[in-house]
């Protein structure tokens, strides 16, 4: 019986839903942007927004763009700061790399449907599970956000918890945790993107 | 005659359709919540994709493909987080992995 779960009191067992406190001290302080900085952060915010409205509504009268636009600076205005917590830096090289990873994740995530499919349909189902822990040298939060869901999207492998920079990970198959310890290929990938981590 | 376009969106749905039920038997098949959730959570992502890409393609170039379009990048963020989420509370209940020669649970 030692894979059932004692469930106890469901509300003291709700913990888990809470960050943990180690958690609640790395959340940043947002940064109070001046001058030059604050304004890119303002355009660049009610840019996207704007962008967003007109794919959304699909309405080209004057009404409804300037009825966007007012709305989009607004939201800007109020909260530029939630979106860039940083001052915005990166250059055309960087989205370049960016969607070259795209289209290698593609194919990665093609690669990992077809990995599955053969392995479920296989009649004597080859899998051999296994967890590992292992250590990246990412800080910041959205590298690490894109690491583990990229790790989740690959073959053989799924993202089971991340305490600072330390990931812990269910592989289904050996060459799967052999390659996440030992060829690093999506850990470099990653670090290309966002040289500065 | 048939019109390519809706050739190839029944072909791309066709395959969308195949993974969806890989990840269904997937699920029935697989020893534990774990490798359960690498069926899931790669097959029907790559299944719901595929479906949505069909719709795209007979949709053709119009602003309804481009909302399909912001679906399935959507679908891309969420799917890996939720599968993330769920072997995450699993993981922090102490819930005993699956290993080669044990009982399926």
């Amino acid at each position: 019986m030692k894979n059932v779960i004692d469930w106890g009191n469901p509300l003291e067992n709700l913990t888990f839903l809470r960050p943990p406190v180690k958690y609640i001290q790395e959340i940043p302080v947002l940064l109070k942007m001046k001058g030059k900085e604050r304004i890119i952060s303002i355009i660049v915010t009610a840019g996207i927004l704007f962008f967003f409205w007109i794919l959304l509504s699909a309405y080209f009268d004057t009404f409804h763009l300037v009825a966007g636009l007012a709305c989009a600076m607004i939201v800007a205005v109020l909260s530029h700061d939630l979106l860039f917590t940083k001052p915005v830096r990166g250059g055309i090289l960087t989205f370049l790399y960016f969607i070259h990873y795209c289209g290698w994740l593609f194919i990665e995530i093609w690669l990992a449907g077809l990995d599955v499919a053969y392995r479920v349909l296989h009649p004597s189902l080859p899998i051999d599970p296994q967890v590992i822990t292992f250590e990246t040298p990412f800080s910041d939060d959205i590298v690490r956000t894109v690491f583990a869901n990229s790790m989740t999207l690959t073959p053989g492998t799924i993202t089971v918890d991340v305490i600072g920079s330390t990931y812990t990970v269910h592989a289904l198959t050996s060459e799967a945790s052999r390659d996440l310890t030992e060829g690093r290929s999506i850990e470099k990938r990653v670090h290309r993107i966002f040289k500065e981590t | 005659m048939i019109d390519f376009f809706t050739l190839v969106t029944v072909m791309l749905i066709a395959m969308g359709l195949f993974f969806m039920i890989v990840g269904s038997i997937g699920l029935i098949r697989l020893p534990d919540l774990y490798t359960r959730a690498h069926a899931s959570g790669k097959c029907d992502t790559l299944g719901q994709a595929m479906i949505l890409l069909g719709l795209i393609v007979y949709e053709g170039f119009t602003f309804d493909a481009v909302k399909l379009l912001m679906l399935i990048i959507f679908l891309y963020v969420m799917s890996p987080t939720a599968t993330h989420a769920i072997v995450r509370a699993a993981h922090i209940l102490k819930y005993h992995a699956w290993k080669p020669g044990e009982d399926r649970q």
